[in-house]
């Protein structure tokens, strides 16, 4: 009857865990730290009522995107994905190999404490993490999330660039690189490119810049 | 999971694309990514291959020497992967972009398990070897100046046949050279000492230029040792005044030859001029395969061997017109054997055919056109018989419209100049290139002349340039091929319909334009720069673009002949290293810009 609040204490133990290894101090020089480029597909917009259909993840260590490491899952729905099947190319009979959302979570907190993490438009991926977080393990880990989207705007802002209406979108950031644009709306193909931009950010950016600075661009 | 951005990247590159897509998946989930900015030089210390996903990165050696560039798809540290020895090269991104490494654990697995990656990476670290060895390997062709040392030995006419004796003796020479206030008057050979005066009893005292042989044959310090050959073949002499400019500046003689290149395959020129036959002709003809291939052996870059192949088709053409002459008895006026398009321009490769006509002192009326008409006959069939294909257009001597006099011609051309019909202007292109192989100089001098005191005709300028600009060259096809089907053979970049010949095109218009009466590509944008009617950066441009383009396809022609294929001007931009894509792209682009310039220059007014 108990069983529930035994199982508890130990996912709690995990975010804990994460939290002890804390991320690099914000004066570290950016090219140095590890990330985790990390995207989520959703069924929605709004992080109460809506679940996460897949989570996608690669690493970045040395400047350098880890495929090996690199992750994709299918998450378990409460409910029937329903309408937003279209959007994501993802159906329930796809689903039979999904995992369980608090087993990705645990698996993020063992192996990316000490990260930074990376999203293009973090705000969203963050809310349903976060909410995730707390219903499973009763405690959201400290995640600092660098948004890719946002130091788009802040560059171009700072270089008087006129933007059109969509000029951040991912494929129009990666365009803007040169870089190879994959198929939209896939957690993994999503991290992976939200990561090759970073990287590029990154080299654009003076040899020294810190974290601290790029946070406060990703504001 | 893998990354279908990246597995599908793998599915169309050469040689992962020959794997199953799951192991191409199973390849891409082995990489890491680099992005990689301009000016930084890439770690290559590690022992794993690089993959180039998308930017321009130039691979120099230890010695600074640019090796390469890597572009999309190129791969780099094979040759540490495959032997574990490091190069000494730098590799510096030249464009942005994107690298794979993949680590050598894999590498080397999926080289035990697939053949082909084996062998694509054995074949590729080949011909990195080749590469280096063509960067210091040396030219072959000599020049004149190569061989003769600036050791002028010289003596006045009026010195005696002693005096010449002693000074061969004291300078161990076997020929002097007689001079008159520093020109050159005559040489003197100890064979002359000896038949001249010893063996009819001449006195010791007699002076040089009384036994000296006057006005000698002379060759130019700049040219090649096979022309001097040729000219000591020709007319039966062994030694060459050889002179700078208008002053001489040494001698050669076949013994400076043959010592300096024994095994040199222009000796073929020689043969040819000694036989007497056109049976022995078309066999002499035979060696002419085998000699390109020892050219592209030793590397000869493509401009000296067009000049070479070109060389041996004049031997060729004069020792028939000696041969028929033979047989038809002498000429019954002065005429000139001329040549025109490749041959005119001396940039001949192997597969080309005959261009030829007559110039002729008098007009062709009665017992002068049978004469000629069975000379050019003769010549135009020998000449077949040797290998040198008949032309489709009937652009031959042989035809009866192109065996004319002085007026005949000077009025062919005005009327191309005067009414540039489509036809005129694509004769233009044949016909404005034109050279004299054998007979008279003057005579083909005055119509050069008249000819090109016409050419600077805006019409004809205009209607020239319109028909340049029709083709284009193949800018992207890199990415999506333009390419053109030829009957028989597979898809390819045409070199010389998209390439070399629309240079030549332009180049042609300037020089008539200018007037200038050079016809050979190289010397035409040499003379247009001097003249500065073309930026000299430009010339430079569309001289180096022409020496890539030639120098491609001399390259495809020797491939072809070594496969036992005939030559073919279609080149398969797949089998080209990143370096020579790049270059091909560069002239490409140089084309497209001096086609612009033409349009401006030419096309404006009318």
């Amino acid at each position: 009857m108990f069983a529930w609040l035994k199982k508890k204490p130990a996912l709690y133990d995990d975010v804990k865990r994460f939290n002890a290894i804390t991320a690099p101090a914000l004066s570290t020089p950016a090219r140095t730290c590890r990330y985790l480029a990390i995207d989520l597909e959703t069924t929605g917009l709004h992080a109460r009522q809506d679940h996460i259909v897949s989570i996608g993840w690669v690493p970045i260590v040395d400047q350098q995107i880890l495929l090996p490491q690199a992750q994709h899952f299918l998450i378990k729905p409460p409910v029937s994905v329903g309408q937003s099947a279209i959007y994501h190319g993802v159906h329930d009979k796809d689903l039979k190999d999904a995992s369980e959302l608090s087993e990705v979570l645990q698996l993020l907190l063992q192996e990316f404490s000490g990260h930074y993490f990376i999203a293009h438009h973090c705000r969203l991926d963050r809310a349903f993490l976060e909410l995730a977080f707390q219903r499973y393990f009763g405690k959201v880990p400290k995640m600092h999330f660098i948004d890719t989207l946002n130091i788009e705007w802040y560059r171009m802002q700072k270089q008087g660039i006129v933007m059109k209406k969509d000029a951040l979108r991912l494929p129009n950031c990666l365009a803007r690189y040169k870089l190879p644009v994959s198929a939209q709306h896939h957690a993994l193909e999503d991290a992976y490119s939200c990561a090759l931009l970073y990287l590029a950010q990154l080299k654009k950016s003076h040899a020294e810049i810190t974290i601290a600075d790029l946070l406060v661009q990703s504001r | 999971m893998e990354v279908a951005e990246v597995s599908k990247f793998l599915a169309q590159t050469i040689p992962f694309d020959q794997l199953s897509s799951a192991q191409q998946a199973d390849t891409a989930l082995q990489l890491s990514v680099y992005y990689c900015q301009e000016g930084e030089a890439v770690d290559i210390s590690k022992e794993q291959l690089l993959i180039v996903r998308t930017g321009i990165y130039a691979l120099y050696s230890d010695k600074q020497q640019l090796l390469t560039k890597l572009e999309e798809g190129d791969f780099y540290g094979y040759q540490l992967l495959l032997t574990g020895l490091a190069d000494a090269d730098q590799l510096i991104c030249e464009e942005d972009g994107l690298l794979y490494w993949l680590p050598a654990a894999e590498f080397h697995q999926l080289r035990y398990q697939y053949k082909n990656i084996d062998i694509f990476f054995q074949r590729l670290f080949g011909r990195r070897l080749h590469q280096y060895k063509e960067q210091q390997g040396s030219r072959f062709t000599l020049k004149v100046s190569d061989v003769v040392q600036a050791r002028k030995v010289a003596i006045s006419g009026e010195h005696t046949v002693q005096q010449a004796a002693q000074l061969m003796t004291e300078k161990r020479v076997s020929s002097l050279l007689v001079e008159q206030e520093g020109r050159l008057t005559g040489i003197v050979t100890d064979r002359d000492l000896r038949t001249r005066v010893l063996a009819i009893d001449l006195p010791a005292a007699t002076p040089v230029q009384q036994i000296m042989t006057p006005k000698p044959h002379t060759i130019d310090k700049h040219a090649y040792i096979f022309e001097a050959v040729q000219l000591m073949s020709r007319f039966n002499v062994h030694h060459l005044p050889v002179m700078d400019n208008d002053s001489s500046f040494g001698m050669i003689t076949a013994t400076d030859i043959i010592r300096s290149q024994q095994d040199h395959p222009v000796y073929l020129i020689g043969e040819i001029h000694r036989q007497t036959t056109v049976d022995g002709l078309e066999q002499c003809s035979l060696q002419i395969a085998n000699l390109a291939q020892v050219l592209g052996k030793q590397q000869v870059p493509a401009h000296e061997a067009g000049h070479i192949i070109t060389t041996i088709t004049d031997a060729l053409t004069q020792r028939l017109i000696k041969l028929a002459q033979v047989e038809l008895g002498p000429a019954p006026c002065v005429f000139t054997w001329l040549c025109f398009g490749s041959q005119a321009r001396m940039d001949q490769s192997i597969n080309a055919d005959q261009d030829n006509a007559l110039l002729l002192e008098r007009e062709p009326t009665a017992h002068i056109a049978d004469y000629f008409s069975a000379l050019a006959d003769f010549v135009c069939q020998g000449l077949a018989r040797c290998g040198i294909t008949l032309c489709p257009g009937n652009i031959m001597a042989s035809n009866p419209e192109l065996r004319l006099s002085l007026k005949g011609w000077s009025g062919k051309f005005a009327k191309w100049i005067a009414s540039p019909t489509p036809e005129a202007i694509l004769k233009a292109s044949i016909f404005f290139d034109m050279r004299a192989v054998e007979g008279s100089k003057g005579l083909f001098n005055a119509l050069q002349h008249d000819i090109l005191a016409r050419t600077n005709n805006a019409l004809f300028l205009f209607h020239l340039a319109q028909s340049t600009l029709q083709r284009t060259a193949p800018l992207s096809f890199l990415r999506n091929f333009i390419l053109e089907h030829d009957g028989k053979q597979k898809k390819g970049i045409d070199l010389k319909k998209r390439g070399i010949s629309l240079i030549t095109d332009i180049v042609r218009i300037y020089a008539l334009a200018q007037g200038i009466s050079e016809v050979n590509t190289r010397q035409r944008l040499q003379q247009l720069a001097l003249l500065g009617a073309i930026d000299s950066k430009e010339t430079q441009n569309l001289s180096d673009a022409f020496d890539v383009l030639a120098q491609l396809r001399w390259d495809k022609h020797i491939h072809d002949l070594n496969q036992g294929h005939d030559a073919s001007n279609l080149l398969d931009p797949n089998i080209l290293s990143g370096l020579q894509r790049h270059q091909l792209k560069d002239s490409f682009a140089v084309i497209n810009n001096a086609q612009s310039s033409i349009k401006h220059r030419f096309c404006k007014e009318v």
